[in-house]
């Protein structure tokens, strides 16, 4: 708090680069964050209020925002650890395993909703073999969330990456000779030093997983109240025209989505105060 | 509109049309600039004649006397090397008076793929034998309302043939077209119609017979969202005028109908796939085309086609989109174009992919003979679509209080 408040950078061009990436961020990111806003503005928070305020649109909200988050957390653990295997370990066939991480970004959505759908229809591989067990994929919730796994798993995997690969082996041997347990040098050496990444990767992954539409189209079902995903209910109201609806889910979507995004900078905020810089 | 005055799509409420779906415009060339232009055809063997059209990935399209035909341009450095041997080749064909390719983009709904892509070759030959360039026709195919909203949003159709009259009075409240449309071409402006039949899985192993019998427990019904796609909503219709021909209430009747759909997609053939791809559901709520395509494309010995007692008559309309016509040798186009469906060699081609046409005297005996009489209920005697739309598939109306009543 002693610092004061015109701190002169020793480096040179900030303020150059600084209107550069302002600008360009304005133009990509706040510019039509702001159109939307507006546009709900011009309609009004009573307006916003009544659109939202429906059962059908609440459903649909907490359905995105609950397989979202699940998805998410799922990611958050196997990503850790595909990232980990990935780095750390030598086996045939590890890069292209490697390189098949990325299909999900390079894949368009709507041909991995169709293929995810082959898959896990009930007459399909995986999903008659589902089916045998009672057990219903794709057209329910399950189906939304095999979904949003897929094209949520690379963000967390590739923002893990690189911190894997910095950890030197010499800090866990350390511990070890120190005396430390395998799960004591996991809990207290490496999961705080992946935390910030991981967490990271954790926010991309839900972000990109509550605006998801493609591939979740095809797998869901899309009953109201249902299988029906906060998306949808948005493109359903452009189809009728009503911008202003459209726009008044868009921005309970926006709302929620950066309380929760938030809520994930205060953890990372805080459990890097915790452990120090990393 | 945004405050700032563009289409709302920039701001990331609409996807952008993905690019495959904006069709691939030929530039027209202007006949000042058409010249010997020398192309390179699959292999090694060349062309040479006036360039008539450019098409977006780089290959141009030359007219050489004879025929016209597509291929990659030459460089000039190549040419120079070819110009004598064009120059014989010249000698022996006079050049041909440069001629204008025109473009048209028909904007059409989802079942129509197959019906369209032999229309546009028929049609093309025909254009040519009245003495006029080969026309370039690009048809663009996906939901109705939403294909209208692109029309609407800014894609360039000079044509727009969709599933319900509804969504070209939408195009035509924007501004682009005039809104008595309907009364400029026969039948209502339809050239083709079609009604709602069921497809149920070989041998009717659920006997299923008519509309009541949807509604029994463990039925599952597969239809499309009746609020993104236009065939979903005679689906409901036809329910509903199933139920009011019975003296049941309709309501609670098509109520029931939709608590038996396991899947709603978004439009009709994303149904027809899950229903006959995907085993999802005892029976498809389909178009009478859908329904026997689906015969076709995946074997006889699959699904049967019942048809019910009463169903509607659906009525997809043509339109020519006055906003977008360019030039009169464009209108002229359109306007063949359309009229064409309406031609005894059009209308067979309907009856061919499995629509009800009006004129079978050029069709095949055994096209027309497929179509068995059924009671069929028009919208007119629904009250129209300015009012069934709003009254039962707009925001909160009685197919959004199925969902939420109980």
């Amino acid at each position: 708090m002693g610092k004061p408040l015109v701190h002169r950078s020793p480096m040179p061009g900030l303020g150059l680069s600084m209107g550069v990436t302002l600008t360009m961020l304005s133009l990509v990111v706040l510019l039509p964050i702001g159109a939307l806003l507006l546009r709900g503005a011009s309609y009004g928070i009573e307006g916003i209020w009544d659109t939202v305020n429906r059962e059908r649109v609440w459903a649909a909200l907490l359905l995105s925002f609950r397989l979202s988050l699940l998805a998410a957390l799922f990611n958050l653990v196997f990503g850790v650890l595909l990232a980990w295997v990935l780095v750390r370990y030598r086996f045939p066939g590890r890069r292209i395993l490697d390189a098949a991480v990325d299909l999900p970004f390079a894949l368009p959505t709507a041909v991995a909703g169709i293929a995810l759908t082959a898959l896990y229809a009930p007459n399909g591989v995986l999903g008659s073999l589902a089916a045998g067990v009672g057990w219903k994929i794709a057209y329910s919730q399950w189906g939304i969330f095999l979904a949003l796994v897929f094209v949520g798993l690379p963000f967390v995997t590739r923002t893990v990456q690189p911190v894997v690969e910095e950890i030197e082996r010499e800090v866990e041997e350390a511990s070890a000779t120190l005396g430390a347990s395998r799960l004591h040098t996991l809990r207290h050496v490496i999961a705080p030093m992946l935390a910030p990444a991981a967490l990271t990767g954790f926010a991309l992954s839900l972000a990109r997983a509550v605006g998801e539409y493609g591939s979740v189209i095809f797998i869901a079902g899309n009953i109201p109240l249902k299988t029906e995903i906060a998306p949808l209910l948005i493109v359903i109201q452009l189809e009728e025209f009503n911008y202003d609806a459209a726009a008044a889910i868009g921005i309970a979507m926006l709302l929620i989505s950066f309380a929760m995004l938030l809520a994930i900078n205060l953890i990372q905020v805080w459990s890097r105060r915790r452990i120090g810089h990393v | 509109m945004t405050p700032f005055g563009h289409p709302p799509y920039l701001f990331g409420l609409v996807p952008l049309l993905p690019r495959f779906l904006v069709a691939r415009k030929a530039r027209p060339v202007s006949t000042e600039t058409s010249m010997q232009t020398t192309i390179l055809l699959n292999g090694n063997a060349t062309a040479q004649g006036l360039k008539v059209a450019e098409l977006t990935d780089g290959r141009v399209t030359i007219e050489t006397g004879r025929e016209r035909v597509t291929g990659w341009p030459v460089p000039a450095t190549i040419r120079g090397a070819l110009s004598a041997l064009a120059l014989a080749v010249l000698a022996l064909g006079a050049a041909p008076a440069p001629v204008q390719a025109e473009t048209l983009l028909n904007v059409s709904y989802d079942p129509t793929r197959e019906l369209y892509r032999e229309v546009n070759a028929a049609f093309a030959e025909w254009w040519v034998a009245q003495g006029n360039a080969a026309p370039t026709i690009e048809t663009s195919h996906g939901g109705s309302g939403s294909q209208a909203r692109a029309v609407v949003d800014g894609l360039e159709a000079q044509v727009v043939t969709l599933a319900l009259a509804s969504d070209i009075d939408r195009i035509a409240a924007a501004g682009k077209l005039p809104a008595d449309w309907q009364a400029a071409l026969p039948h209502n402006s339809s050239p083709y119609t079609s009604t709602i039949v069921f497809l149920v899985r070989e041998g009717n192993p659920k006997g299923l017979a008519d509309w009541g019998d949807l509604v029994a427990d463990g039925v599952e019904v597969i239809t499309p969202n009746p609020k993104t796609s236009g065939g979903a909503r005679w689906n409901y219709l036809a329910a509903w005028a199933w139920a009011e021909k019975n003296g049941q209430d309709p309501q609670a009747f098509v109520g029931k109908l939709y608590k038996n759909v396991p899947v709603l997609d978004s439009g009709a053939r994303g149904s027809t796939t899950t229903f006959a791809q995907r085993g999802i559901g005892d029976v498809l709520l389909a178009w009478e085309n859908e329904a026997y395509l689906a015969l076709k494309e995946l074997g006889e010995d699959q699904f049967d086609i019942v048809v019910p007692s009463v169903s509607v008559l659906a009525e997809p309309p043509v339109a020519l989109v006055e906003g977008n016509i360019k030039t009169d040798a464009q209108r002229a186009l359109a306007t063949a174009y359309l009229g064409f469906l309406y031609t005894p060699e059009g209308q067979a081609l309907a009856f061919k992919h499995f629509y009800r046409a009006w004129d079978a005297s050029a069709a095949a005996p055994e096209d027309v003979a497929r179509f068995p009489d059924v009671d069929l209920v028009d919208i007119a005697s629904f009250g129209g679509w300015s009012k069934v739309q709003p009254e039962h598939f707009g925001d909160g109306g009685i197919f959004d209080q199925i969902y939420v009543a109980k």
